[in-house]
């Protein structure tokens, strides 16, 4: 899709002096089925504004929560305004219909989409305004306006001795209308894009300024704690409210939808009080399944139900018939959890006919929604102040920490904090799916000749759109919320895009075999699920790139030369695989004792191959070295791009050590770190990151190192002990 | 019960519950927001700060153990403007992503290089083993500690050699 730069540009005109710029992030990446961009109204997403002192305010509009928009984005306008990076100062962007993601007509930062929808429109914004400011002082110099440059956040006139700084021109500028086209800088001039050059945040998180969620320091502000029912679905029946009322510190104690609040002065005098509190639980609705039940359940529903055809290429039925065999396999994922480092955590103030809200959220307008749930407000009386995110990986997707949050300060009416503690974040998350995954290929000689793939699992839609859906329409009254939510489903593929959140990189099957069925068993158990770093392709891809490196040893195959073959019509998985294996000198092997693993696998528009070598040592599984190769378009920041591969690449592996979370009779078992526990320093392999030159448009990297970590493991541990593993997590003592 | 306390140098006299943890005490009645609560069990390092020199997880450590002693928080290591060798490097090698566990991981490695001025890599390794970060820092957090353990070497050598 091209743009017309006058569709997303736009002076919005000066305040004080200022040269205001606003621009449109209209989606240039496409979205996938039947979804339509809304026609008409010019709106803008983010916004430019130069002051007479030379400041450069960028408003953000895509949330920072450790992936690099603060950086990457701003880099994007500082090369083409011509101003260091480092001199532009990013807000966090209000709720406001112009910040919408285009991809997803909702405010919120997921799906690697940043950057990639940002490219265009925010270098065109950056060029605009540097051309207005030419223009201007050109003007002053009664000059040709093609004859001078801008650099260093300076106009210089063509004599080369002359300059004016660009807050001396802000105000003429902006007056200014650009009639010609605007060149985007050629690569070979880019100063920032490409190189490596430091974060923004750094400093303010190297010296414990950067503000979070949980710092915002409110005057009056008193603290809450909610206890919420261990069984989701439960409800409060009783509690002994009397008893908490008197303990020292204890300001109200309150049941809201969510569970038992209480409110104190201090945080610790809540979380005391909260020691001391006995809820009887209504348990009719709850959960009361286990996790075993979860994937009896799934192998149920996929015996019963083929599930839904969503790709078919030739006849995998015909394919298996005619072969000498069929190799089956099926893969159980467990549930898991974000574990944000920064715990779920929010802050409100209502103020009679206004809430402002403070939080770390990924979704500002499904927290207005929220908030206006729970009080006698419309969501346009709420105010939300998005801060640095100490983590996000899809959890902050979710507004439940807000709904509590502006329910107490509904009540209190002074501000508010709602703080979780690690338990309760664990134990009330909402979690990536378990899934069932039942492979088959049709086999014959060394030839795959068909390959099936039936993913048995919920999606992600269903747990989101009571929020979602409201706030695509945020002027739609209350008690429609529910309807709107309904309706947003049934629209599903319609009038919002087809939820692929189980399907993701399965349908997109990268290997040349003639016939390919992959089929969606949607069933759900009831267990709270929703997005997680790199999400249907975590599981789709340890299910796919095992049974790949399954049927390579069926075949007799190296697992390298197997996929090798099978790729001819596409160039970029084959680079990457090519990359990775002379990188890690594939044939060469590992040292003894130890034993490698290959997966291949695109998310997000952007292409991995890992090699990972991996020993068992003591019973303990130990990985030494991982190997990656990343395709992912124009690189803006390479050390960005590593950091955020490498960071995939470590949660990729914790989830293959020690990700699993478990239900007994409906509760979750695991609470703290103890029990759920992080990679840590001492269990780092080397990662070595190889990114492919390229000039394709950019694509995400915050979540594609993940998904290939997890077969490439598994493989190697197979290579090692002959023994495959078909659940997660790894074993040391597979079988 | 009235408590002493010296922050960051400063003396503070706090009317507190005496089994308060410090974490809360540090942020919500000192105001340093710098050092930060992840999982109240002493499990994930980002509550570290110095008691007496030495690391403790402020989140598990009642304020009346602290009481008369001295605390250095993340602010009191450095500022902006004003920055600690360890916190200089953290910026130049890029170290944090989401951010949230860098106080505390700079704090352990500020305790490991006041005791051990020259660690090996796998003292380093061992000493932020305590520290969990989601988003998998961890080699750059080794290169940022090496790199002023590089620049310590050199200024011994130096004066070794003068």
């Amino acid at each position: 899709m091209t743009m017309n730069r006058r569709d997303f540009l736009k002076v919005t005109g000066a305040s004080s002096g200022s040269l205001v710029l606003a621009l449109s992030l209209a989606g240039c990446a496409g979205v996938r089925a039947g979804y339509e961009e809304e026609e008409g109204s010019w709106r803008p997403d983010a916004w430019l504004e130069l002051t007479t002192d030379n400041n450069v305010y960028f408003t953000l509009a895509r949330v920072e929560m450790g992936q690099g928009t603060y950086t990457g984005l701003t880099t994007l306008v500082a090369e083409e305004l011509e101003v260091e990076p480092a001199s532009i100062t990013p807000k966090f962007a209000p709720v406001a219909p112009e910040y919408r993601n285009p991809l997803y007509k909702l405010q919120l930062t997921g799906g690697s989409t940043s950057l990639a929808t940002s490219w265009e429109p925010l270098r065109q914004a950056g060029a605009h305004a540097r051309e207005m400011l030419i223009l201007a002082a050109a003007k002053v110099w009664g000059v040709d306006h093609r004859e001078c440059t801008a650099m260093d956040g300076q106009v210089r006139h063509p004599n080369g001795v002359d300059a004016l700084a660009y807050g001396k021109l802000v105000q003429l500028a902006s007056g200014e209308v650009v009639r010609h086209e605007v060149a985007l800088k050629p690569p070979s001039q880019w100063r920032y894009i490409g190189r490596d050059r430091g974060r923004l945040d750094a400093e303010a998180k190297s010296t414990g300024t950067a503000e979070y969620g949980i710092d915002v320091e409110l005057p009056d502000m008193v603290y809450a704690v909610v206890t919420r029912p261990p069984r989701h679905g439960g409800r409060v029946q009783s509690f002994n409210g009397a008893d908490i009322e008197g303990m020292p510190g204890v300001l109200d104690v309150l049941e809201i939808e969510r569970g038992v609040a209480i409110v104190a002065s201090k945080y610790w005098q809540a979380r005391k009080a909260q020691q001391q509190l006995k809820v009887e639980w209504d348990n009719t609705d709850a959960l009361d399944l286990s996790t075993d039940d979860v994937f009896a359940h799934y192998h149920r529903a996929a015996d019963e139900d083929a599930g839904e055809r969503e790709r078919n290429d030739g006849s995998f039925t015909g394919a298996a018939e005619s072969a000498e065999r069929v190799v089956e396999a099926s893969y159980e994922q467990p549930y898991l959890a974000h574990a944000t480092l920064e715990p779920m955590n929010a802050t409100a103030w209502y103020r009679g006919n206004t809430m402002e809200v403070w939080a770390p959220t990924q979704a500002p307008d499904l927290g207005r929604i929220a908030a206006a749930r729970v009080s006698d407000l419309s969501p346009s009386d709420v105010t939300i102040n998005t801060t640095f995110l100490g983590g996000g990986f899809g959890r902050r997707l979710t507004q439940d920490y807000i709904e509590e949050a502006a329910a107490v300060a509904y009540r209190v009416k002074q501000p508010v904090k709602v703080i979780w503690s690690r338990e309760e974040d664990t134990r009330h998350d909402l979690f990536r799916p378990a899934m069932l995954h039942r492979m088959k290929a049709s086999v014959s000689g060394n030839q795959v000749t068909g390959w099936h793939h039936q993913v048995v699992g919920p999606q992600i839609l269903d747990w989101y759109v009571r929020n979602a859906a409201p706030a695509q329409y945020p002027w739609s009254p209350k008690f429609l919320y529910d309807t709107l939510g309904r309706v947003g489903l049934m629209a599903e593929g319609i009038a919002t895009p087809k939820d692929m959140s189980a399907i993701e990189g399965a349908v997109d099957y990268p290997y040349e075999v003639a016939n390919v069925e992959i089929r969606h068993t949607h069933t759900d158990p009831g267990v709270p699920i929703t997005w997680w770093r790199s999400v249907g392709y975590s599981h789709n891809g340890f299910a796919a790139e095992t049974f790949m490196d399954e049927l390579a040893h069926e075949t007799g195959n190296d697992p390298y030369d197997f996929r090798r073959g099978l790729l001819k019509d596409q160039p970029r998985h084959l680079a990457v695989l090519d990359r990775v294996a002379a990188i890690a000198d594939w044939r060469a092997g590992a040292p003894a004792g130890r034993a490698r693993g290959l997966a291949l696998f695109q998310s997000f528009g952007t292409y991995v191959a890992q090699v990972i070598e991996a020993s068992i040592e003591n019973g303990e599984i130990r990985i030494h070295r991982v190997w990656c190769a990343v395709d992912c378009g124009q690189v803006v920041n390479p050390a960005i791009v590593r950091d955020q591969i490498e960071g995939g690449i470590i949660f990729g592996l914790t989830a293959a050590l020690h990700g699993e979370i478990t239900l007994e009779n409906g509760a979750v078992q695991q609470s703290n770190f103890h029990d759920y526990a992080l990679m840590r320093n001492y269990e780092l392999p080397s990662v070595e990151v190889d990114v492919v030159d390229s000039t394709e448009p950019p694509t995400g990297v915050g979540e594609p190192g993940v998904p290939p970590v997890l077969p490439a493991l598994g493989n190697a541990l197979f290579a090692l002990t002959g023994k495959r593993q078909r659940t997660l997590p790894l074993k040391s003592a597979a079988g | 019960m009235a408590l002493n306390l010296t922050v960051n140098g400063e003396h503070k006299t706090l009317e507190i519950d005496p089994d308060t943890p410090l974490l809360w005490v540090i942020r919500d009645e000192l105001g340093l927001k710098g050092t930060k609560f992840g999982c109240g069990a002493g499990l994930c390092g980002a509550c570290t700060v110095h008691l007496e020199g030495q690391p403790v997880r402020s989140c598990s450590t009642p304020v009346e153990m602290a009481s008369g002693k001295s605390i250095t928080t993340i602010e009191g290591l450095g500022s902006p403007g004003r920055l600690h060798p360890l916190q200089k490097a953290w910026i130049e090698h890029g170290v944090p992503q989401c951010g949230y566990c860098q106080s505390g991981q700079i704090m352990s490695a500020a305790h490991l290089l006041d005791y051990n001025p020259t660690p090996a890599r796998d003292e380093i390794v061992a000493a932020m083993s305590g520290n969990l970060c989601r988003c998998g820092t961890y080699s750059r957090i080794i290169a940022a500690v090496e790199s002023v353990v590089a620049d310590t070497d050199v200024t011994v050598s130096g004066q070794k050699g003068a």
